[in-house]
């Protein structure tokens, strides 16, 4: 018996041998080699030496690092938005009329197409005299002509209203699975109470997504901090530092600048952020759990 | 509120939000199909006076798609393998076989999950430069090649197989591996599909690390490429929009005649 055990457990390694070893090299050691080379002064062009904490104690009088940080955190604000309208979408494309599922796939296709395309789209409908300012104007919305993605203060509201269209048919298909999880008769008992369509979602729907709802919370808000492709493409944090994100301004360190010391301090400080913020998710959803796939 | 009312507004609250979500590409196909037009003319132009297809013939003779293309489906299709078997063979003993240590790396893979590595695309340069590989399709490849997202859904797909399938194998002495590719693997061909059909998007839309990693600008995949086209050529707006046409119609097309598996997957991603 015993030496079976032991031969399953030889063979179950290496199965996962070839797996594991490129998880690693690409998904360990990254996390881990981060931090020594945070204590270095790790760059291209020159010697590296070992500095300590100063990469950390320049990180926090870093003017520009600090405001990455805070736009990454306005950033967060856009999951509560996208959250409720997933919701709703996902309540709408599960009703039961022909045609539905045309509907569906057509608000998943932003989720399918790359970062590029849509960015090109939209900096093309949102530029001076684009579609955008066209159709407000018309509409008497606004008086005159806004350059959204070049006014400090429009560009990073502009920039999270992209991400949350790109991503909205995503976590509508998630709350989908979890609505048609829902057993029909929980309605029916909850109608025959006399409850009206509201408090159906109240208190029937809602309760019942608790887990997905963790779940999609947990990943837009690591999806939020670690915003890259779209603030990069379009906007690469300006004007001015109006739409820096904490991804943007290590990218610029590391990859642009070659300070790849200092960026990985930069990068685990944001780690230590998202896990933290992580936990606090979990925290407020206590009652709520995620049955680890 | 009588039915057929309520099935009118749902209808309408369709349409609408149908436009919102599709509205910009129809916007961009329109665009494409009208040559010589400026997207920032006043009023902007929305819906083509005529249609004509000059704009993708001259940005395909001008750029050479063919390339790009065959460059993307090259990075897609090794991503896509690596993918399919790699999860496959580290997902399968998570499910199927009882040994120590299981916890121990199950435990390593959620905690990548909730720790995300700011700095990971930094070590990922480094790490493919020392094995040397800047300027290949593998150093595109390799640091995707496979995903803790497969290995759960992978694994979630072989714990639905019953037991009785290994211990007839063994039973006939068959190996383990031949157990694993003979009777198992058939049994997962959805699962396979579904990451297969995840990693192709993936793969097929990826343009920043491919710009990282490869200096020559010829190996680019098309969604690097249209960055490239977009800043030579950013005052010719039909040229830009055919461009970028020809890179996303692949991938919806691949979506629509697929998204019965592909939404599955995505929804058996978690379970309440």
């Amino acid at each position: 018996m015993y030496k079976g055990f032991r031969s399953e457990s030889f063979t179950a390694w290496a199965f996962m041998a070839p797996g594991l070893l490129f998880l690693a090299v690409f998904t360990f050691w990254p996390i881990i080699y981060g931090i020594p080379l945070s204590l270095t002064d790790y760059s291209v062009i020159t010697e590296t030496n070992y500095v300590g904490l100063d990469n950390f104690t320049r990180a926090f009088q870093d003017h520009n690092f600090l405001i990455s940080l805070w736009n990454s955190l306005v950033y967060v604000l856009i999951v509560p938005v996208i959250q409720i309208i997933s919701i709703l979408m996902a309540i709408l494309v599960n009703s039961r009329i022909p045609g539905v599922k045309m509907f569906r796939a057509a608000y998943y296709i932003p989720v399918v197409t790359s970062m590029v395309a849509v960015a090109l789209i939209w900096s093309w409908l949102l530029g001076n005299n684009g579609v955008v300012n066209y159709l407000l104007l018309k509409a008497g919305i606004i008086s005159e002509q806004v350059s959204w993605l070049s006014t400090s203060s429009t560009a990073l509201y502009v920039l999270m209203f992209i991400t949350m269209w790109k991503g909205l048919g995503y976590y509508m298909m998630l709350y989908l699975a979890g609505l048609q999880g829902i057993p029909a008769d929980l309605y029916e008992a909850a109608r025959v109470d006399g409850a009206g369509p509201l408090r159906l979602i109240v208190h029937v729907t809602l309760p019942l997504l608790r887990p997905h709802i963790l779940f999609c919370t947990l990943i837009s808000v690591m999806g939020a901090i670690r915003v890259f492709d779209e603030v990069y493409i379009l906007t690469k944090g300006g004007p001015g530092t109006s739409t820096l994100t904490s991804s943007v301004y290590i990218f610029q360190k590391g990859l642009e600048q070659f300070n790849f010391g200092y960026a990985s301090a930069l990068g685990l400080i944001v780690s230590v952020m998202v896990g933290a913020l992580s936990v606090l998710v979990f925290r407020l959803n206590r009652k709520g759990g995620v049955n680890s796939y | 509120m009588p039915r057929s009312l309520r099935v009118l507004i749902t209808y309408l609250l369709l349409i609408l939000l149908a436009l919102f979500m599709m509205g910009p590409f129809l916007w961009l196909l329109s665009v494409s199909l009208m040559p010589g037009r400026n997207v920032f003319a006043n009023p902007p132009a929305i819906l083509p006076t005529f249609i004509a297809f000059d704009n993708y013939v001259q940005v395909w003779n001008f750029m050479n798609f063919p390339r790009y293309i065959l460059n993307t489906v090259i990075i897609t299709l090794l991503g896509v393998v690596f993918n399919i078997i790699l999860s496959c063979l580290t997902a399968y003993p998570l499910a199927a076989f009882r040994f120590k240590g299981r916890n121990l790396v199950f435990t390593l893979l959620i905690s990548t999950m909730i720790i995300p590595s700011a700095t990971a695309m930094i070590v990922h340069y480094l790490t493919i430069q020392a094995f040397q590989l800047g300027n290949t399709f593998f150093g595109v490849v390799l640091p995707a090649a496979v995903s803790v997202f497969n290995i759960f859904l992978m694994r979630q797909t072989f714990l639905g197989i019953p037991a009785d399938i290994r211990d007839s194998g063994k039973m006939d002495g068959a190996s383990e591996l031949r157990i694993f590719i003979q009777l198992v693997m058939p049994l997962v061909k959805p699962g396979i599909a579904v990451i297969g059909l995840l990693e192709v998007m993936a793969f097929w839309n990826n343009f920043l690390w491919p710009i990282v990693v490869l200096e020559d600008p010829e190996k680019y995949p098309l969604a690097a490429a249209l960055t490239y086209l977009n800043g030579q050529f950013s005052y010719n707006f039909g040229w830009i929009a055919a461009g970028t046409m020809i890179s996303v119609l692949p991938i919806i097309l691949v979506f629509l005649f697929t998204q019965k598996y592909y939404m599955e997957g995505i929804a058996g991603a978690i379970k309440g």
